[in-house]
């Protein structure tokens, strides 16, 4: 016993070292369960989203001019979009009769967004995280997808009350579900780290058509994004080993180092298709 | 001594701050990124019992790390930082006992030594963390690129400041 209290007396300095450095390295490998667990040990916390909410009302006036360049653009495309639609409806509405079946509107309805600001952003490091000032009160839940003004951003990963943490698509760990616009051919983009423009389809089936410059929107395949939300265009094909596949280097629509104003989409039907899947799965 | 604490509080809180507000978001020609919050482990007195010296930095780590989403990466550097303190000290400091009871800054060490003892602790901490970071050797290049400017960039920002606090003192 004395000479265990003496060992402890003589070294305690390397154990406490060794416990730190236990403790961190138990952080670093086991942080994504421990994430799941607690909000209290990301950014997402109720201290962090203050401080960085602070200093967002200062800094989030910076990039307006071109936040506003963007909406401007949008704006115009969305109003040509609603004159050619509404010029379609016109035309096909003399073309149906009055007592036939009406189209429901079901389908408009499934989505719902929620726009937060951005209060904390990072490009530069392998796996990116931003957070928003939105949490859990305005109900948003792990696992909805993020869009700006230009297209796919992320997916929320942490939820606190008043704020979230969200995967940036610019975390190499985090996969999407593309497909090329018009087409069925679906792909998984990801990114690899480096520039926070470019982003990589691997797998694409040899037989696939594209052009340079073809829009890439997602394929919705899952309940995370609705189907045909852009991510960006097509830049050229990279040469990979596996014949049967190969890779296309994707430009993203959305800048990523002055993220400002998001939206997060809610599925009003993601619990009922995911019980469904659920009752499959049990089935089987 | 209670001055001394709050002295120390103060920096602590200040270097956190201007790490994860400022600090963060600067990434000069794409690679080098001041790390500038180990200058609080830097300038801890030599007098310090080293358990004090490296739960203050695994704690200052921590804190870097949730604010950042990096979890355990910068408390695990700022620990082992922590611990290669005192040998790093006693690089250039060897043979003098008037320095063991000093606080490391320009003022007290000389600027030639005090430049010397900083630029091994900021090199130390960037290729740990970088290292870190990638955690395989698979992009040692970009990886060697990153830790030799950040640790230059980290350098010339923390002499700086250490500088402006040796007018005002």
């Amino acid at each position: 016993m004395r000479n265990l209290l003496n060992f402890i007396l003589k070294y305690n300095t390397w154990l406490i070292f060794i416990f730190y450095v236990l403790l961190s390295c138990i952080l670093l490998f086991n942080g994504r369960n421990i994430y799941h667990q607690s909000v209290y040990l990301t950014s997402a916390n109720s201290v962090c989203s203050s401080v960085y909410g602070l200093t967002n009302n200062i800094t989030g006036y910076f990039n307006l001019r071109e936040v506003n360049d963007n909406l401007q653009q949008q704006n115009a495309m969305l109003q040509n979009e609603i004159l050619n639609l509404q010029n379609r409806l016109k035309y096909y509405a003399t073309m149906i009769d009055t007592d036939s079946i009406q189209i429901s509107d079901l389908q408009n309805n499934r989505f719902n967004y929620v726009i937060a600001s951005v209060i904390n952003n990072s490009v530069h490091r392998p796996r990116n995280y931003f957070t928003i000032n939105k949490g859990g009160n305005d109900g948003i839940r792990p696992g909805m997808g993020v869009v700006d003004q230009n297209g796919v951003v992320g997916i929320v990963n942490v939820v606190g009350k008043n704020s979230s943490r969200i995967i940036s698509l610019l975390n190499t760990t985090q996969h999407f579900s593309v497909k090329i616009k018009g087409t069925n051919y679906i792909g998984s983009l990801s990114w690899k780290e480096g520039n926070p423009n470019i982003a990589y389809i691997e797998e694409m089936a040899q037989h696939m058509m594209f052009h340079v410059g073809d829009t890439i929107v997602t394929s919705g395949f899952s309940t995370t994004f609705p189907e045909g939300i852009p991510v960006g265009t097509v830049l050229s094909r990279v040469k990979t080993s596996d014949d049967n596949f190969f890779t296309l280097k994707v430009k993203l629509a959305s800048d990523f180092p002055q993220l400002g104003i998001v939206r997060v989409i809610k599925d009003n039907f993601k619990t009922e298709l995911d019980s469904l899947q659920n009752f499959d799965a049990i089935n089987n | 001594m209670s001055r001394e604490i709050i002295h120390y509080s103060i920096l602590f809180i200040s270097l956190l701050l201007i790490q994860v507000l400022i600090c963060n978001h600067i990434v000069l020609f794409n690679v080098a990124t001041p790390i500038i919050f180990i200058y609080f482990i830097v300038r801890l007195p030599m007098h310090l019992s080293t358990n004090w010296i490296i739960t203050l930095s695994f704690l200052l780590g921590l804190l870097v790390d949730i604010f950042s989403d990096t979890l355990g990466m910068n408390a695990l550097a700022c620990t082992t930082l922590a611990m290669m303190r005192r040998k790093i000290f006693a690089l250039y400091n060897n043979r003098e006992d008037r320095f063991k009871e000093i606080t490391p800054c320009i003022s007290t060490l000389g600027i030639m030594t005090f430049s010397k003892y900083l630029i091994t602790m900021s090199l130390c901490y960037c290729a740990l963390i970088f290292l870190i970071e990638y955690f395989s050797l698979s992009h040692i290049t970009i990886m060697l690129i990153k830790i030799v400017s950040s640790t230059i960039l980290s350098f010339i920002i923390i002499l700086g400041i250490d500088s402006l606090m040796a007018k005002q003192s």
